[in-house]
């Protein structure tokens, strides 16, 4: 029996299954098996938890595309509230690509089967049958819309593949240029829910086309707009093309006109095409309106009365400082800015010399006109009084050279009354010598003559100066001559000013007060300027009004000066400036240095109660060659003047008609 | 597959639209003697007063056509009126129509202009064998070229999202910044005739509310549409003689 189980036993360890409880080698694998399910699940944790948020942004730059629409420009208008710019609607008819997909695979299908039935060997790619067919249906579209309105529009198969490339979110534009019937028929005969639709963006639009260009300026195309606050930065963009300033006012206050991008973001598919409804979107709002103090009658009048000349002229409240006037000839259409200037049209500009607002930005000796400031100079000095006298005989020496009258009329006894009636030049260098170039220079500029008036306008020139003894040996390196007190005395030599500094001298002396502030902005109830007064007594002052009361009616600007029913305190003025100008020789284009005249007219009106100023200045267009300035100059002026006071008439604002005893009557005599 | 539906669906219609007039004649029939002389007399004179307004209608025509020839101006004389009565309509938040009875079998053709007595009703869009579909203007499917009356400037007017019940109204966009309109000073919003499908000078609605766009560059307005676009029962086709 006891055999029996130990055999039974023994075979046991052979045929029965037995199982020990702790097994170190399993172990290890137990160890290995739970690190890579960790591993695994930590992995997952990692990617799913803790990288989610980034693959989410991937995912999300990846899908998403956002479109950028600038905001419509800011109108601007002039002081009355009439539109001096302002944006047109552009009607174009565009095709949403993104609806197209099942069409250009359809056509696709269609091509390669066509090529495979001909058998033909030279097949395309796949990649150029993809563009045949988008071709293909998108001028099928084209063709749809020239039968509805008549025309006979091609497709340009590089723009559209340039398109698919760079702008496949945005609308493919098949014709920009609809006129109004056009429109009114793709309204009705293009169905609501057709890929074609009508699209409107808008350009710029000059109503009155030259009209104070220089000051208005001009815009050119712009991809960098930026949409403020809407999100997607990192998204990729398409940019509508928007509009920025160039010039004028346009660049002076692009910030405000600018108007507020709007945008959308857009899911798109794998092939790029948008998926709609967006993600989101927000409007384009137009941006700030801009009321300037320009008046569009009377800047009319005054490029009317310029023409064809070369010049500028400017008129300004006197009390205000708001420019009514700022004109610049040769100037150009703003309107072929709109949408895009030719070559040509740029080429002809520069030949004209054209883009200089010449108001602002060009440089010229003031002539006679400074005999206002050297008369102050000399009064404050104590060397000229209104009783002052000088006996002439149209010249005057100084060292060498010898200073001739410009009209050579004038001679014997002069007052100074007579002086600035008929602009003697002798008398002025005469007390201008006894005043001192120190007085005369510093009077210049206390009347801030030597520095940029601060109007809100870009390109507002710096070059302007008025030399002194330092500034010439600074500059020049050479000393100060008697000769140059002479020149500067009458407004020659060692000065450049441009007009609006000029009108602003004018402005000035009609408030009796040295400076004023010229602004292209217009505020209905702006204060009067008031800044230091220029400190002559009274009669000196009326003595210096008188002559110039003269100038218009029995002075240097009778001839053209004159407007019934005003008392205008005015002064003429010529000077020379050099040039370097082109001559053709022996079929070759050489350079020459010249001189051409200069024409100035300066002025206020009315005397008593002093409302506008002006300066007016036409350049002489042949070199070398007299040309009587004042002789052109006064009737733009005048042109201007008459129809301020027409204006003031209708307003029922017009100045009392002058005094029967006034100088008016004088003027009648011979 | 829709249009055969539409095609099978179509008799049964006509049919019930049939049997709808013939039950009002049935009701008819069963007045009394007296009510008949009655209406009969009511009819006459209503006849009569109809054969009044002809014959002014009818000289007022003359007039017209005189001042037309004297001012040149050209008149409907592309169109031919095509009065069809309203079988069914079908009116949802995204589509607002009626089916006519008259189809293919009186000349009708798709795009055609549909008139009442208040303006425009809308546009054929679909024509059957016997009947046609017409979409009404106040379906935002419908968009026509409009100008305000005394107005030369084109803008788009688009039919609005009606529900069933609320009185039609449509809207339009790219209206000029210088019109104006209000509730209480409304504008009257007619045909161009420069889409080459509507006449001129046919009554769209009422322009009630006009606000600038956000781009500033037009005005966006609500549009009052005649309440009777939502029981008519009777319109006229206006079918392009000459088709192009």
């Amino acid at each position: 029996m006891s055999s029996n189980r130990q055999n039974l036993a023994s075979r046991s360890g052979n045929l029965v299954e037995t199982h020990t409880t702790f097994q170190p080698r399993v172990f290890v694998f137990h160890f290995i098996f739970g690190a890579m399910l960790l591993t695994l699940a930590g992995g997952l944790a990692y990617q799913q938890l803790i990288k989610a948020s980034s693959y989410h942004e991937v995912e999300r730059v990846q899908n998403q595309r956002r479109i950028i629409v600038p905001g419509p420009r800011g109108n601007i208008y002039d002081r009355d509230g009439r539109l001096l710019v302002g944006n047109k609607p552009r009607f174009a008819v565009v095709l949403y690509l993104d609806e197209l997909r099942s069409q250009f695979r359809r056509e696709y299908i269609q091509i390669r089967k066509n090529y495979r039935a001909a058998g033909d060997r030279d097949v395309p790619t796949a990649s150029q049958m993809e563009q045949i067919a988008r071709a293909t249906v998108v001028q099928h579209y084209l063709d749809r819309v020239n039968a509805i309105i008549g025309r006979h529009e091609r497709l340009d198969a590089t723009l559209l593949m340039r398109h698919f490339r760079r702008e496949l979110l945005l609308p493919y534009i098949l014709i920009n240029d609809l006129t109004p019937v056009e429109y009114a028929k793709l309204i009705e005969q293009l169905p609501v829910n057709s890929p074609l639709q009508l699209y409107t963006s808008s350009e710029r639009y000059y109503p009155y086309g030259s009209a104070a260009a220089h000051t208005l300026g001009y815009v050119s195309n712009n991809t960098e707009i930026d949409a403020e606050d809407f999100p997607g930065d990192d998204l990729t963009t398409f940019k509508v093309k928007g509009a920025t300033g160039r010039d004028g006012l346009e660049l002076q206050f692009d910030s405000v006109l600018q108007g507020e991008a709007g945008g959308a973001i857009y899911r798109v598919d794998p092939s790029g095409f948008r998926i709609n409804p967006p993600l989101e979107q927000r409007l384009p709002v137009q941006g700030k309106n801009i009321v300037t103090s320009l008046d569009i009658d009377l800047q009319q009048t005054a490029e009317k009365a310029l023409g064809d000349l070369t010049g500028a002229a400017v008129m300004m409240d006197v009390n205000t400082g708001e420019v009514l006037v700022l004109a610049s000839k040769p100037d150009y259409d703003l309107n072929k800015f709109s949408p895009k200037i030719s070559h040509e049209d740029v080429a002809q500009i520069e030949k004209d010399k054209a883009w200089v607002n010449r108001a602002i930005s060009g440089v010229y000796a003031p002539g006679s006109t400074f005999k206002i400031i050297t008369s102050i100079a000399g009064f404050r000095a104590g060397t000229l009084t209104p009783d002052s006298t000088y006996t002439t005989n149209g010249t005057y020496t100084v060292g060498n050279h010898v200073f001739h009258d410009a009209s050579g009329e004038i001679t014997g006894v002069i007052d100074y009354r007579t002086a600035i009636e008929h602009s003697v030049n002798t008398f002025f260098i005469n007390y201008g010598l006894k005043t001192g170039v120190d007085a005369i220079v510093a009077e210049a500029r206390r009347f801030h003559l030597d520095r940029k008036t601060g109007i809100e306008l870009p390109h507002e020139t710096s070059a302007m100066y008025v030399g002194s003894p330092r500034w010439k040996k600074e500059r020049m390196g050479e000393p100060w001559f008697q000769g140059d007190t002479a020149n500067l005395a009458f407004g020659q030599g060692m000065i450049a000013v441009t007009p609006l500094q000029m009108a602003c001298v004018v402005a000035s002396l009609a408030r009796d007060e040295t400076t004023t502030k010229p602004t292209i902005l217009h505020e209905p109830n702006r204060p009067t300027q008031h800044t230091p007064a220029i400190g002559i007594p009274e009669d000196d002052y009326n003595a210096l009004i008188e002559g110039m009361e003269r100038v218009p009616l029995t002075g240097t600007a009778r001839r053209w000066g004159r407007v019934d029913g005003l008392t205008i305190a005015a002064k003429t003025g010529t000077a020379q400036q050099n040039v370097v100008f082109p001559v053709t020789e022996n079929g070759k284009t050489v350079y020459r240095n010249g001189t051409i005249e200069l024409g100035w007219y300066v002025g206020f009106a009315p005397v008593d109660h002093p409302k506008v100023a002006w300066a007016v200045l036409v350049e002489g267009d042949v070199p070398d060659e007299s040309f009587a300035g004042g002789f052109y100059a006064t009737p733009i002026a005048t042109a201007m003047l008459k129809r301020w006071l027409e204006k003031q008439r209708v307003a029922g604002k017009a100045p009392p008609a002058p005094d029967a005893d006034k100088p008016a009557d004088e003027a009648e005599a011979p | 597959m829709r249009v055969s539906f539409f095609e099978m669906e179509a008799p049964v219609e006509a049919a019930t639209s049939y049997a709808r007039d013939l039950q009002e004649y049935w009701s008819l029939r069963l007045h009394s003697n007296d009510e008949l002389i009655e209406a009969g007399r009511d009819l006459a004179r209503l006849n009569a007063a109809y054969e009044l307004r002809i014959q002014e209608n009818s000289a007022l025509r003359g007039e017209i056509e005189r001042l037309e020839a004297l001012l040149r101006l050209p008149s409907f004389s592309e169109y031919r009126s095509e009065p069809a009565r309203v079988v069914s309509r079908d009116f949802t938040t995204w589509w607002q129509r009626l089916v006519i009875r008259k189809g293919r079998n009186f000349g009708i053709l798709k795009g055609s202009p549909v008139v009442f007595t208040g303006g425009v009703a809308g546009r054929v869009t679909e024509v059957h064998a016997y009947t046609s579909v017409v979409e009404l203007i106040s379906s935002p499917n419908v968009r026509l070229a409009a100008v305000v009356e005394g107005d030369s400037r084109p803008m788009s007017y688009q039919g609005g999202i009606n529900s069933s019940f609320a009185p039609p109204m449509g809207t339009v966009e790219f209206m000029p910044l210088d019109i104006f309109a209000s509730k209480i000073a409304p504008k009257r919003l007619v045909t161009s005739g420069l889409g080459g499908v509507f006449p001129p000078g046919l009554t769209i609605g009422y322009i009630v509310k006009a606000d600038p766009s956000a781009d500033g560059l037009f005005k966006n307005g609500e549009v009052k549409l005649d309440s009777r676009l939502s029981s008519l029962t009777e319109v006229t086709v206006l079918v392009p003689i000459n088709p192009e």
